[in-house]
């Protein structure tokens, strides 16, 4: 009876120390230097070599800061985003969050985001040697909802020993749509291989047509699409299907099949061209045997349909508890020149300009590449494109069902804009209410 | 009292995780929520949209409804005939028990569904099959819509383990001198088969084809993981509760997507009552003999 009732005692006494050691400890002692201790948690998307040169730079802060621990959360581009928006509806947004131009609108103008014009203003965001130019590609009104981190602009990336097969040539200050066909179209027959990759993704490079057009995607205020001739998108996906009809672009299941950078086509060799954000070479020049070089896309000068874009940003959340903190951190990601020396580019071309040239001088030759590319482009460079509607994650997806639609010839191009038309409109309008 | 506390872990675990999530799902789906903003009551709008108004959403029940027509009639099939080969096995009945019933123990799971991905890709171990047998044409599995959704019906056949072990125990529990008394009489093993142990079994084949629906109908993991998340190629393996997520976890529409699991629950039902219906013409039950 004793021993029943000793093993009872005992099972409470463990029960309750277990149930101790669940909580968290929410005191928070001093710091060696007298600052209170802070856990920061920032969460980003990417790639394992993204992953790993973050966590040293976090390794980094956290030595420098000893004050500060930091918490990384991160995942690929379609978890990030299924993970934030619970965590958002929770208050539970990790204070520093990655954000992306896709989705600025949907967290800052519902209320999520913090405005970081005052950390801008007192110092703990030093701006100094940034353009404010480019802090505007942060900005939704003149709330500044994240803070850009690199700048990005659309390219061409040439495997060179292709062209060179195909014996052709790329004079990218002056091609046009129907030479780009030409060339993807030769490539094919001199050499067996695709001309170019399908131009995946379709949120993306159907706008670069319409802005070389001197054409809008969205309407500025994101009511609606602001293209209103049809004939556009008809042009765009006809020339779409004429490539894939030709086999001088891969079909659309074959680039589903295409799980990661590793085997893309252009890292296997079987395309003269990929199109893509010029932070992307750094990562297929790595993989890729042949030689790769950065082009111009066709038709960008007459409209000056290219543009800087923040390849990402930092944003603070509304509901974080160490917004001043998460700031500093911030400072540190964009000037602070160790964190760059890891960085190397891969989030875009530095935003300051004195970390951009010390940068540059560390970098080998390929990786210089996306610099000067970056350089080249900004001369050429239009207006840019305000941050997407509310809602585009929708019309994005109905793009690219459309776009799938189209080239497994399920329906004609025309149908396909006439369908894409109808449907996005309805999409915005609703997200407008 | 003593008894309430034994059976609160029960209780505390389904209100919390069953009642109040289901209520609020209820509520949920009359608003427009978006996760950011708190939810606006808008009636019955989500319904009538859905109904009327989404062209992806007739699409995704067509599937499946492909999928569980396809699928849990085959995996029936398949099951019940891999049960009787065990019930006339004698040796090593058990090591081909478990064998065969592995696929289920891990066939929910992420790994499996990467695998069958796989196995069906251009590249894949299928495809070697095919050119191994003299076929040089690959076979692009995921092009095509059907044949997609067909991976999708053949990874939920090949899950056939749990319902295999329970047909075994209703074969198991026939009476032998049945089939005795029929072989005296000079009936045939198909005969036999087809005259004796089904109508025997019905009652078990019930069970395992209410229990297989209700469950081909929430399907989720495979769809997800095979199409990427997309349900493609052209929406083919866009199954209900894969557009229901990507609404809710894509568009940030909760109201819409709690909607869409109403109406799942409803369909589920409606099913599941035409099933019992439908019982009493074919299930035999011993104690109605009179």
């Amino acid at each position: 009876m004793l021993m029943r009732r000793f093993v009872f005692v005992s099972l409470c006494i463990l029960l309750t120390l277990g149930l101790f050691g669940c909580s968290s400890n929410t005191e928070e002692a001093a710091g060696a230097d007298g600052k209170k201790k802070v856990t920061l948690r920032v969460a980003w998307w990417g790639g394992q070599p993204r992953h790993d040169y973050t966590s040293k730079i976090i390794e980094l802060y956290e030595k420098e800061h000893p004050h500060v621990k930091i918490e990384a959360e991160f995942a690929n581009w379609d978890d990030y985003w299924k993970k934030l928006a619970p965590m958002s509806a929770a208050g539970q947004l990790p204070d520093v969050i990655q954000m992306d131009m896709a989705y600025l609108s949907q967290y800052g103008k519902k209320g999520q985001l913090e405005d970081l014009t005052p950390y801008v203003k007192d110092g703990t965001i030093n701006t100094e040697s940034i353009d404010e130019k480019t802090i505007k590609g942060g900005k939704i009104g003149d709330q500044l909802y994240g803070f850009p981190l690199g700048v990005n602009v659309l390219s061409v990336i040439t495997n060179d020993d292709l062209l060179k097969e195909a014996g052709v040539e790329i004079d990218d200050g002056s091609w046009t749509w129907t030479d780009f066909e030409n060339l993807a179209l030769e490539v094919e027959e001199k050499t067996g291989q695709y001309g170019s990759n399908g131009m995946h993704p379709p949120d993306v490079f159907f706008p670069y047509y319409l802005r070389t057009k001197g054409e809008r995607f969205y309407k500025e205020d994101g009511t609606g699409l602001a293209y209103s001739d049809d004939k556009l998108f008809v042009d765009y996906f006809k020339r779409q299907v004429k490539l894939v009809d030709e086999k001088a672009s891969p079909t659309p299941d074959e680039s589903a099949q295409v799980k990661g950078m590793e085997d893309d086509f252009i890292v296997k060799g079987r395309t003269a061209a990929t199109w893509n954000y010029s932070n992307q070479f750094a990562a297929f020049a790595q993989l890729t045997d042949a030689p790769l070089s950065l082009k111009l896309p066709p038709e960008q000068a007459k409209e000056k349909a290219l543009f800087l874009r923040p390849s990402m940003l930092f944003s603070i959340p509304k509901s974080s508890e160490q917004k001043k903190e998460a700031a500093a951190f911030i400072d540190f990601f964009i000037n602070n020149e160790k964190a760059n020396a890891l960085i190397k580019g891969e989030r875009g071309v530095p935003v300051s300009s004195k970390i951009a040239a010390t940068v540059k001088s560390q970098l080998s030759e390929e990786e210089k590449k996306i610099f000067e590319y970056v350089e080249r482009a900004t001369e050429y460079a239009g207006e840019a494109e305000p941050p997407e509607p509310i809602g585009s994650a929708e019309v994005i997806k109905l793009l690219k069902d459309t776009s799938d639609q189209i080239l497994f010839k399920k329906i004609t191009p025309e149908e396909g804009a006439a369908k894409f038309r109808k449907e996005a409109d309805a999409i915005l309008k609703r997200n407008q209410q | 009292m003593a008894g309430y506390a034994f059976i609160s872990p029960f209780i505390i675990g389904f209100l919390c995780f069953t009642v109040i999530p289901m209520g609020a799902s209820l509520f949920l789906s009359f608003t427009s929520y978006d996760l950011f903003t708190p939810p606006k009551w808008v009636g019955f709008d989500n319904y009538k949209a859905m109904l009327t108004d989404d062209e992806k959403y007739w699409g995704s029940l067509k599937v499946t409804f492909y999928y569980v027509l396809a699928g849990v009639p085959l995996r029936l099939a398949f099951a019940l005939f891999i049960a009787v080969i065990l019930n006339r096995a004698e040796k090593g009945v058990g090591i081909y028990r478990t064998l065969f019933y592995l696929p289920s123990i891990i066939g929910g799971s992420v790994a499996v569904a990467i695998m069958w991905r796989n196995v069906f890709g251009n590249d894949g171990v299928i495809n070697g099959l095919l050119f191994f047998l003299g076929f040089d044409k690959k076979i692009f599995w995921y092009q095509d819509p059907t044949s997609a959704l067909w991976t999708l019906i053949l990874l939920s056949v090949w899950q056939f383990g749990s319902s295999m072990l329970i047909f075994l125990a209703g074969l198991k529990n026939i009476p032998p001198m049945y089939q005795e008394a029929a072989s005296v009489d000079g009936a045939n093993r198909f005969q036999r088969f087809f005259l004796i142990t089904l109508p025997l079994l019905s009652p078990i084949i019930f069970f395992n084809l209410v229990m297989q629906t209700i469950s081909a109908f929430m399907t989720f993991t495979p769809a997800y993981i095979i199409s990427k998340g997309e349900g493609g190629p052209l929406d083919g393996t866009l199954l209900y509760s894969l557009y229901l997520f990507q609404r809710a976890f894509n568009f940030f529409q909760m109201g819409y997507a709690s909607a869409m699991a109403w109406v799942m629950l409803i369909l589920i039902g409606l099913v599941t009552f035409i099933l019992f219906k439908t019982s009493s013409l074919w299930v035999h039950y011993e104690s109605k003999e009179g």
